[in-house]
């Protein structure tokens, strides 16, 4: 086992502290178990597990994530809190803001409503899984480029919403936007910007006024 | 949330003895673990019953069509065919919360959903519905709350497909212990209606495994209206079903959300339709009739011209679709 560098126990944080039991407990673990499969295996088979930590494989971005959770663990706070993903964020925790909104086989979810131990053996995108090389999407370029933004936080909810809207529909209506962000909100107030900016993505030109003004 | 056990269900017989006297099945878990965080319910285990065979099927069919129990919201709102042949079904999944929950939320747990009520679902609150004294919504803020109700606790069934199944005389197949019950939706809440404390007539360790819809009523309709028009509960809701021949409306049936425990029906105004030509006089007849005895509150009795709006526009909403 790698010993944890010193420095680290300087951050007393809540994820930290999670973060470095998890990675500890996960390392015990895969040396028990010989691969992803008999993990998967494991955990498939109709046998009841926990309360107590067992082994969680997640695929991140396409990488693997080798966790140790409780079954009461949800896919955000193993995002957040044991993968040091902090990208989705956590709003409300009850699947009603939309803050911690991922991609899941390319559909958007919330990931503080679903259990982390149900999400293995499918694709998770989150914001951190969007750029590649440093060079970011369309999508994320036109947030910026029309300030869509103000505190931020409900950003990577509405970036990951609209990703995922992009991927069916080439060429969406200002109403195709509303409808795939309905289950994002802005406090900032945004939304008219956010509705810009998803149409810049889409190369579909910019809504009407009265479009924006009716936007509720 | 409480730590709990957890195990994921291959066969229907398994996940009866998985959940045992105080396990919970577990499917989109938009509900339940709302649940959970507040300690409403307790799970132990939790049992994944996504991985039942043949449950996320849509099947059609002459007679009738059946929707597996596991079939996600998303499925039925994205279903071409479903949008043609039931559209009511159609309009009332594309309204139901948002796309994020859609995409995981399963026909079965919204029809087993609990009451929204804020008093049932604030943890420190030990109202009629958790086995308290008192309905604390009689008395305060109840602006949410039900025009009808059979027993002392007036939380409304919210389930929206419970409404358009209602309307379109669907069967809920509910397996307990093995044997497979079917139940008209009126049969799925009639507990609700009589027991403060139920939330529908299941009882532990039944599971809701398939719907199943005749398709006797070409004709449906489904309209809701909401503090926001998007992600918002509906504060009514209407959903009418019917075969229209010669203009001539035949086995209609009209069903409303969100002001009784039970989908709202009145086998009055059904059969007052049956054979009638559909006129705005007509449907405000049959409003009248649904709506008689109903019992406003202090706060809810807004929705009493909702309600009337709404069962007349749904009902001319579905003559329109001719």
């Amino acid at each position: 086992m790698k010993e944890p560098e010193p420095e680290k126990f300087g951050a007393h944080s809540r994820r930290t502290f999670l973060k470095s039991l998890g990675t500890v407990a996960a390392t015990t673990a895969t040396a028990q178990v010989k691969s992803v499969a008999a993990e998967l295996e494991k955990v498939n088979a109709e046998k009841v597990i926990g309360p107590e930590a067992v082994p969680v494989t997640l695929k991140v971005n396409g990488e693997k994530l080798k966790l140790l959770l409780e079954p009461r663990v949800t896919l955000l706070d193993a995002l957040r809190n044991y993968s040091s993903l902090t990208g989705a964020k956590e709003g409300c925790d009850r699947a009603s803001c939309g803050a911690c909104t991922v991609l899941i086989n390319d559909a958007p979810v919330y990931s503080c409503q679903k259990l982390a131990i149900e999400a293995q053996g499918v694709e998770i995108t989150t914001i951190e899984g969007l750029a590649k090389d440093g060079k970011l999407t369309k999508v994320q370029s036109a947030f910026i480029e029309k300030d869509a933004l103000q505190c931020g936080y409900c950003t990577p909810g509405f970036v990951m919403s609209v990703t995922a809207l992009l991927k069916k529909n080439f060429h969406p209506t200002a109403a195709d936007v509303k409808h795939a962000c309905a289950g994002n909100l802005c406090r900032c107030g945004c939304h008219p910007h956010i509705l810009q900016a998803a149409l810049k993505a889409a190369g579909v030109g910019h809504a009407a006024k009265t479009e924006i003004v009716n936007y509720a | 949330m409480k730590a709990f056990q957890y195990a994921t269900a291959h066969s229907p017989d398994s996940a009866r003895q998985l959940v045992a006297d105080n396990g919970a099945y577990l499917a989109g878990g938009n509900d339940l673990l709302g649940l959970l965080k507040e300690y409403l319910v307790t799970a132990d285990p939790l049992v994944n019953i996504k991985s039942l065979p043949g449950l996320n099927k849509i099947e059609d069919g002459r007679k009738a069509w059946t929707i597996g129990a596991l079939v996600t919201i998303a499925q039925i709102e994205n279903h071409a065919d479903i949008k043609k042949t039931f559209p009511g079904l159609h309009e009332a999944a594309s309204e139901i919360a948002s796309l994020q929950i859609r995409n995981v939320a399963t026909v079965g747990g919204n029809l087993a959903q609990h009451s929204r009520c804020w008093y049932f679902r604030q943890r420190d609150v030990k109202c009629l519905k958790k086995h308290g004294d008192l309905c604390y919504a009689r008395s305060s803020e109840n602006r949410y709350h039900s025009l009808f109700t059979g027993n002392d606790c007036i939380s409304p069934v919210v389930s929206s497909l419970a409404t358009t199944f209602a309307a379109l005389d669907a069967s809920a197949i509910v397996l307990r212990d093995g044997k497979e019950l079917r139940w008209s939706m009126a049969e799925l809440y009639a507990e609700a209606w009589k027991n403060p404390y139920a939330h529908n007539s299941l009882q532990p360790g039944d599971l809701i495994v398939r719907v199943e819809i005749p398709t006797a009523r070409s004709r449906s309709a489904y309209m809701q209206i909401s503090d926001k028009h998007a992600f918002d509960w509906a504060l009514v809701s209407c959903a009418a079903a019917a075969e229209i021949a010669d203009g001539k409306m035949k086995s209609p049936r009209v069903a409303l959300g969100s002001i009784s425990p039970v989908p709202h029906q009145s086998e009055a105004a059904n059969s007052f339709l049956d054979g009638k030509v559909l006129d705005d006089a007509t449907a405000t007849q049959a409003a009248d009739m649904i709506l008689k005895d109903a019992k406003p509150l202090e706060h809810n009795a807004y929705k009493m011209p909702m309600a009337q709006a709404l069962i007349r526009r749904t009902l001319l909403k579905l003559k329109g679709d001719a």
